[in-house]
């Protein structure tokens, strides 16, 4: 038995798909009704349509005369109509003859450009059919994508291009390209959805079963099958009924089960019950009822139902057919010890196969002659034959490898699921990345900002500080400005008056004179003192000299001053050194009890430097600085500020000492 | 002989130009700013200016200092209410010929223009005891010594060396020494050892 079964899986299928085609057209006539353009049929047409009339005689020579009037009425449409409707059952009847095809071919270079595209895809699909049945795959192949690239309009369209991608995957699973057939069984189904159609439904059912049996999937296989029988019982297509019970009857026939020869058994008789005219279909059931009961040994009544289908299949010329009966007769015959006519097999058979990549066929006919040499101990062609065999299965091995086609589709769907969790983890980590760089970009633009602020905030507080300097720099400009016109006031002024009062009381009083010159002076010492006279003239070392004479002289106490500067200041801060002096030698005359003090004033390139030192008794600074009192000290730091300058105070019991150092 | 008085005090102007065309010289030129006496004195050339130091515009310094600087033969006298040390020595620098105080210009300035004409230098006398104004009314002897001089004596007679001395006073000990030299000298005491300390000890008392 095994040596059939790739032979009968390709046959069934072949046949499943050409029935298809054929019933489905069937079916179109049920929705044909449905169509207000398809019009009435003439008688002809009428008769032309009938399945019945096709095995009558008169039925070619009928067409041909129809189909010639018609194209000299010029109806080319009816034509085409008719045309399409006598292919379709040449094809479903594997009833391939050159006249036809010749006719087919005129209509294609003559007429097919004049009609719309969708009222000539019959062409398509009927040498579709005629290659597949010829085993040319490729050819078959080429006819039917040219429909599925047909854009789907209408129900027709949608029909032609379903049954192309069923006859597509048909193809490809006949050459071994299981992916291929199961996307286009699956593009198949959509379209048969599209437009309701059970029998396509059923037919891809079918498909998708068959390629669970060459997967070895038992079990889906079944499963499969039942469905695509329930679907074509639904529709009434009896012939795919029958396909499908074939079908089934692989399923069985590959997993050993033991139903088999019942289910064979009963689909014999189920169809001879049916009265189904098919006489391709009657071909196969009978062959499978031939290899079940050869298979019992019963080789009379084998030879029986041999003998029954042997001229129907003569008549119907398939070579699919042809091989298939054949390879059943090879069978009985060598059960039977018949003379095989090898020549036969050897000639005509394997070299069409070899040309036609049809393996699995071959795989049966080198089975066939290796087993025959080893009945005949020719063990040397026997191992001819067995390397031919098994360059076949090498061949076959897309096919043997199709075995694992669900697996390795689960396998695909599982990394195609992977490549997605990857993409989507992928997609994720950029996600996370491009979080995580907006979070960078979001901390930097904080601290941007922060930093900002705060250089801003430091900015203000600098302008505040320099503007509170300016502000002390300016009040103590104001003052000492105050101070000088008061004491010119009182020089120029009060002093003048009075002088001029002096000299008008020259010749009274002595007396007077003298008051009145009393009062000059202290005018003079108030003038002084509010402001050093024509400080702008003398100069900062002059006037700290004559500062330091006086205050010897007056409060009779040492005072050095040590002064090495050239009038590098401005006037106004001259003046502040000077006051910061002059307050420092009054708080030590006043608060130090030193028995002496020190100036001195030192400049270096962009510095200068002031000194003020005596050896009193000291004091306590920072309480000092905290006592309101402390104006004196206040004053001198707040001047040094003021300039620019930085008073340090250092105070001991051995004395105090005042530094200040002021940037040019 | 041709003077000009410049002055921003009319009456003072005035009180002066009389006094000197009183003393029988002839004031050719009055103004009352700097300005205007620098051009008038270049314009006219007098030979003695009396100026005041404190006027617009130019000062009287100024004036002094721009009259050298243009080597002409004016000679200036200030008359002027500052009697403190250090104008006068500024005043100086200019090559002015007489420094006289307002207070005392009744008293003083007919002596000044008349030692001014001769050539002769005019310095009132009462500017420098602006100085001294205050100084000890102390033994007579004493009063010879500078200020300092008398600082160091009065640690003398502290009895302190003059290694302490200059520590005490902010001095070096060369200064100290160098003023000892010049006490002894300005007191004319004997070369001997101590004398300054035993002299100090007897007579110096705070």
């Amino acid at each position: 038995m095994l040596q059939f079964k790739p032979t009968l899986k390709v046959f069934l299928s072949v046949c499943l798909v050409t029935l298809i085609l054929f019933c489905g057209k069937k079916k179109v006539d049920v929705v044909y009704e449905k169509k207000v353009s398809s019009g009435k049929l003439d008688a002809t047409f009428a008769w032309l349509d009938k399945s019945d009339n096709f095995s009558d005689n008169k039925y070619m020579p009928v067409f041909y005369d129809y189909y010639a009037k018609t194209l000299n009425e010029n109806n080319l449409a009816k034509a085409a109509h008719v045309l399409e409707v006598v292919s379709s059952k040449k094809a479903r009847n594997y009833s391939f003859d050159d006249k036809f095809v010749s006719t087919i071919n005129t209509f294609v270079i003559t007429y097919q450009s004049q009609l719309p595209i969708e009222k000539t895809l019959f062409v398509n699909s009927y040498f579709c059919t005629l290659y597949k049945d010829k085993g040319d795959f490729k050819t078959a192949i080429s006819y039917a994508l040219k429909t599925t690239l047909v854009p789907v309009k209408d129900y027709n369209t949608c029909w032609e291009v379903a049954y192309a991608f069923s006859d597509l995957s048909f193809c490809f699973f006949s050459i071994g390209n299981q992916n291929l057939a199961i996307k286009y069984n699956l593009e198949a189904l959509t379209y048969f959805n599209q437009i309701q159609n059970i029998n396509g439904i059923g037919a891809v059912y079918n498909s998708l079963a068959a390629i669970y049996l060459s997967s070895s999937d038992y079990g889906q296989a079944e499963k499969y099958y039942d469905k695509a029988i329930a679907s074509f019982k639904e529709a009434k297509d009896l012939d795919n009924v029958f396909i499908a019970l074939g079908n089934k009857a692989i399923v069985f026939e590959d997993s050993n089960n033991k139903k088999l020869n019942a289910l064979v058994d009963s689909t014999f008789n189920y169809f001879n019950a049916s009265g189904l005219d098919s006489p391709d279909t009657k071909v196969r059931i009978y062959n499978r009822q031939i290899t079940s009961l050869l298979s019992e040994n019963k080789l009379k009544d084998a030879k029986k139902i041999i003998g029954e289908i042997e001229p129907i299949v003569k008549e119907i010329n398939s070579s699919n057919l042809d091989i298939d009966f054949y390879a059943v007769v090879v069978d009985y015959k060598i059960r039977n010890n018949e003379v095989i006519d090898f020549d036969k097999l050897l000639k005509n058979v394997i070299p069409y196969l070899i040309e036609n990549e049809n393996y699995q066929r071959l795989q049966v006919c080198y089975t066939l002659l290796k087993q025959n040499a080893i009945k005949k101990n020719d063990y040397k062609t026997a191992l001819n034959y067995e390397q031919m065999l098994a360059k076949v299965l090498l061949e076959l091995g897309r096919n043997a490898n199709s075995n694992k086609v669900i697996e390795l589709d689960k396998k695909y769907q599982t990394e195609k699921k992977e490549q997605q969790i990857a993409t989507q983890e992928k997609t994720i980590a950029k996600k996370n990345a491009t979080i995580a760089w907006l979070a960078f970009s979001i901390l930097i633009v904080i601290v941007v900002v922060i930093f900002y602020q705060s250089k801003q905030k430091q900015k203000k507080l600098k302008l505040e500080k320099q503007s509170a300097q300016n502000y002390t720099k300016q009040l103590l400009e104001k003052t000492e400005e105050e101070r000088k016109r008061i004491a010119s006031d009182l020089h120029d002024s009060v002093s003048h008056d009075l002088l001029g009062l002096k000299n008008l009381f020259e010749e009274k009083a002595t007396q007077t004179n003298a008051k009145i010159d009393g009062i000059i002076n202290d005018i003079r010492i108030i003038s002084r003192n509010l402001h050093p006279v024509m400080f702008d003239k003398i100069g900062l070392k002059e006037s700290i000299k004559q500062l330091v004479e006086r205050a010897q002289s007056v409060n009779n106490f040492m005072i050095t001053a040590e002064i090495d500067y050239n009038s590098s200041l401005d006037s106004s801060i001259e003046l502040q050194i000077y006051r910061i002096v002059q307050e420092s030698i009054s708080n030590i005359i006043k608060y130090a009890n030193a028995v002496a003090a020190k100036i001195i004033l030192t400049e270096s390139k962009n510095k200068i430097f002031i000194e003020i030192k005596d050896n009193g008794k000291g004091f306590d600074v920072n309480k000092i600085l905290n006592n309101s009192a402390a104006f004196g000290l206040h004053n001198i730091i707040e001047r040094s500020r003021a300039i620019g300058g930085e008073a340090k105070i250092v105070s001991g019991k051995n004395g105090t000492i005042i530094t200040i150092q002021i940037n040019k | 002989m041709n003077i000009l008085v410049a002055d921003d005090h009319p009456f003072t102007l005035q009180g002066t130009k009389s006094f000197v065309e009183s003393y029988g010289y002839k004031v050719t030129d009055t103004c009352s700013n700097g300005t205007s006496a620098l051009n008038l004195i270049l314009l006219h050339l007098p030979e003695i200016a009396i100026l005041d130091i404190n006027m617009p515009g130019l000062d009287g310094l100024e004036v002094a200092k721009k009259i050298q600087e243009a080597k002409i033969r004016t000679k200036v006298i200030l008359l002027t209410m500052h009697k403190e040390m250090t104008i006068y020595k500024k005043a100086s620098q200019y090559g002015i010929f007489g420094y006289i105080l307002k207070e005392h210009a009744q008293a003083e300035l007919e002596h000044c223009l008349l030692e001014v004409k001769k050539g002769n230098k005019y310095i009132s006398s009462l500017l420098e005891d602006d100085l001294i104004a205050c100084a000890d009314q102390n033994l007579g002897k004493l009063t010879t010594l500078t200020f300092s001089e008398r600082k160091i004596l009065e640690q003398v007679a502290n009895q302190k060396t003059s290694k302490q001395i200059a520590d005490l006073l902010f001095l070096s000990e060369k200064t100290v020494e160098g003023h000892r030299g010049k006490i002894i000298e300005k007191l004319g005491l004997p070369k001997e050892k101590n004398a300054l300390l035993k002299w100090a000890i007897q007579n110096y008392h705070k």
